[in-house]
């Protein structure tokens, strides 16, 4: 079906496409009533984009790790916590069949502090640690293809999406975490969630040399998470059985998908962001449902006489109730379309600025049309009583 | 008709107030005529009006998040570091500057404030989690919270702490007796208080500066935060001056004005709060206008047989543009009133479900008053520019 199939389509009885020829008759209500539909739904497509951007920014980290099972702590409630399990543990992990490799990924969101080029003051930072040599730990590209710099002495990665007065956007050379001099070999793009501002790279020894002064070897520093990925054609269920009971009790084993569920059950149990979002988003539906109904109902009470006239010459309310319903949707498409284009140029500008993943997908599309369509369906049938009551022998 | 022209000053003034009656009386009259179309342009106002509302309420409010524990601290002035980025990471400073603040000439007293993240389980297990510990003396008084100051005996009770009773349900049961292992140190909830967590974290305590000392591994040297209060009659910007020239560069005092504009800045410019709130008050005002002129364009086009009669027997154009404004400025004033009352219902539901404080000041609600009554006239002046049209020998 194309585009100009549409108003054919939706021609109620195959007769004269009544409801197309109504919104097009006059160019500037046209004008004016998607305009204003156009920015009700912008308004609903902003806060649930920023509903989506504020799970999708704390959940970036978690999908960027490349494993297929993750063991740690069970006493780990989110994934942004210190909460390290004993170095011994996680051998045990290797010798599992099955297993093709696995990683220790050493983390800090509280004891690492950068000194920011731009202000000259730290900043903490969140950090990830892992052994250069190693299989990789993230999918990020950036880290995976550059992991083998880490292996020279005091170098990092930077994450150049990390919050802007870091600094960490002008591919600074040298930077300066916990008071030391370190070596910038390259960048990443992560981004910020809402606890961290920023994020370094560095290798398993430069993390046990900034924390402990080097008293600590790589060898037995406690593990954040173990990274494991499986050989393939392995079945990831009895893998993780096998995985974690090969542990001690205190560690529990997930997949990638169970990670990402429990990550975001964290935030939506205890941010206020979604039910603030969700406000907006309900406004926007209210606000649209009204400005859709005043136009639905200034435009039948100025048709009123046509459509006494329909009826009186034989048509029945059916016809007019789809050729009204039918327009309502045409309204609706007419305002959503323009919102729909001007919003990508929105979340592109809001994103780039507030460093948010904003991004329009199908789901949103899907979610925002929906409510579009079923705010002006609402308003139509709202406004539909007027010409259901008009009486052909009165209206002159 | 006679013109204005010819008559004395004195008549031409009375005149103009003849005229601007005779607008008055027709746009209420226009209103009171077709009062289902009345009430539903009141109806679109008030949900534009409304809507400014709440997000100039999340606006101003999620920001203020940050000062919300200040606000119950008795200070005058406070000293931190030169490194202080907000509340919850304000560096640390040695001791002896507050000693040396106390000795400055106006200082009633420099009463030091220690910070800790630490972690909260369950002596049986589960979760390790983050919350916030403030240390302080009780009978230093720094806290202007009934609940805190009543339970002092409670609070000096060895390894005991008071919790905000707004810390969020993953941390259990909050009642006074249970036992818990604060980073891995058995100590008791000794009560709760109502203050809110801010942006301090999830979960929040209070303990004795004794009780934090051991449960941190600190000592009473360095100091997190320093709350300076002034003498009786001494002058806060002379004693700030002297103080700024007593200490060393290494701190940095604030006046509690000077404070509030520092941590709004920072939720408003150095996260994505400000962005984030600041598009949705934007796209806000643009879907208010949208309503606004939808409505007004909607009463015009209504009206255009009746203008043009106007017209015709010699009304000005400018005399037509005022029964609009006035028109405008009536359906605003009413919808604002009740837009009000229920802003008010809604920030009184935020206030108490985030603790935040959303309030309707006078300056916000004359802003948006003013906001509102320029975008009314706006989108009556753009309404008006189809009233010129109205050539009464086309218009039936």
């Amino acid at each position: 079906m194309t585009a100009l199939d549409l108003p054919r389509r939706l021609m109620p009885g195959g007769g004269v496409p009544l409801a197309w020829r109504n919104l097009v008759a006059d160019k500037w209500r046209l004008l004016r009533s998607s305009a204003g539909i156009a920015f009700a739904v912008l308004l609903m497509l902003v806060q649930l984009g920023f509903e989506r951007a504020f799970f999708d920014a704390s959940l970036s980290a978690v999908r960027a790790l490349d494993g297929d099972l993750f063991a740690m702590n069970a006493s780990k409630y989110r994934f942004g916590t210190y909460d390290p399990f004993a170095h011994r543990d996680f051998d045990a992990i290797r010798n599992v069949s099955g297993v093709a490799s696995a990683a220790p990924l050493y983390a800090q969101w509280m004891a690492f502090w950068w000194t920011s080029p731009v202000d000259n003051k730290p900043h903490l930072v969140r950090v990830f640690a892992f052994d250069p040599e190693g299989s990789p730990v993230f999918l990020l590209a950036g880290i995976a293809d550059q992991q083998s710099l880490l292996k020279a002495d005091d170098t990092v990665l930077v994450d150049r999406d990390s919050r802007r007065f870091l600094g960490m956007d002008g591919d600074p050379r040298e930077g300066k975490i916990n008071g030391q001099t370190v070596k910038v070999v390259g960048s990443f793009a992560l981004g910020p969630d809402f606890m961290s501002d920023g994020t370094v790279v560095m290798s398993d020894r430069l993390f046990a040399k900034l924390l402990s002064g080097g008293r600590e070897r790589p060898q037995t520093l406690p593990v954040e998470t173990a990274v494991v990925k499986l050989k393939p054609d392995e079945d990831i269920a009895a893998a993780k059985q096998l995985v974690s009971a090969a542990l001690p009790p205190g560690l529990v084993v997930m997949t990638k998908p169970e990670l990402v569920a429990f990550e975001r059950k964290f935030q939506a149990d205890l941010s206020s962001a979604a039910p603030i979002f969700f406000l907006g988003t309900l406004v926007g539906f209210a606000v649209g449902t009204l400005i859709s109904y005043q136009i639905i109902y200034t435009d039948l009470a100025d048709r009123l006489p046509q459509y006494a006239t329909l009826k009186g010459i034989g048509y029945r309310n059916a016809y007019l109730v789809r050729s009204v319903l039918s327009q309502a949707i045409l309204t609706g498409l007419a305002g959503y379309i323009p919102a729909w284009l001007l919003c990508l140029a929105v979340y592109r500008i809001i994103g780039q600025v507030a460093l948010l993943p904003l991004r329009m997908t199908w789901q949103l599309t899907g979610i925002s049309l929906f409510l579009t369509l079923a705010m002006c369906l609402l308003a139509g049938a709202l406004a539909i009583r007027r010409v259901i009551a008009a009486d052909p022998a009165e209206i002159f | 008709l006679p013109t204005d022209a010819d008559d004395p000053p004195y008549l031409q003034a009375s005149a103009v107030m003849r005229r601007l009656r005779v607008s008055l009386h027709l746009a209420w009259r226009i209103l009171v005529y077709e009062k289902g179309r009345t009430a539903l342009a009141l109806g679109g106002v008030f949900i534009a009006i409304l809507l400014v509302f709440i997000e100039l309420g999340f606006f101003v409010a999620v920001p203020q998040g940050g000062m919300l524990v200040y606000d119950h601290m008795r200070f005058d002035l406070l000293l931190a570091s030169e490194n202080y980025q907000y509340q919850a990471q304000p560096w640390q400073f040695p001791r002896e500057r507050l000693t040396r603040a106390a000795a400055v000439a106006g200082v009633a007293t420099a009463t030091p404030l220690y910070f800790g993240g630490g972690y909260w389980q369950d002596p049986k297990g589960g979760f390790r989690l983050d919350f916030f510990a403030i240390g302080f003396d009780p009978a230093a008084h720094p806290f202007a919270v009934d609940d805190i100051e009543r339970q002092r005996d409670m609070l000096e009770e060895g390894d005991t702490l008071l919790v905000d009773d707004t810390t969020r349900p993953i941390f259990g049961p909050l009642n006074s007796g249970r036992e818990l292992l604060i980073n891995g140190r058995r100590m008791t909830i000794g009560g709760t208080y109502h203050l809110g967590t801010g942006f301090l974290g999830i979960g929040v305590a209070m303990m004795d500066e004794a009780n934090f000392f051991r449960a941190f591994g600190r000592r009473n040297n360095p100091v997190n935060l320093g709350l300076i209060e002034l003498a009786p009659g001494a002058d806060a910007g002379k004693v700030a001056a002297a103080l700024r020239q007593a200490l060393p560069a290494d701190v940095q005092l604030f006046t509690r004005d000077e404070l509030k504009a520092h941590e709004d800045s920072y939720w408003t410019t150095r996260t994505s709060v400000g962005l984030i709130f600041g598009s949705g008050l934007i796209v806000s005002f643009i879907v208010g206008l949208m309503v606004l002129y939808q409505t007004l364009a909607t009463q015009i086009a209504r009206n255009l047989p009746e203008f043009a009669t106007l017209k015709a027997i010699g009304y000005a154009d400018i005399h037509l543009a005022a029964v609009v404004l006035i028109e405008a400025a009536i359906i605003v004033a009413i919808a604002f009133v009740p837009a009000t009352a229920a802003a008010l219902a809604l920030y009184a539901m935020i206030r108490s479900q985030t603790l935040l404080p959303v309030m309707l000041t006078v300056p916000h609600l004359l802003g948006v008053l003013a906001a509102v009554l320029a975008m009314s006239a706006g989108s009556a002046m753009l309404s008006v520019s189809s009233l010129r049209r109205a050539d009464p020998a086309e218009i039936f």
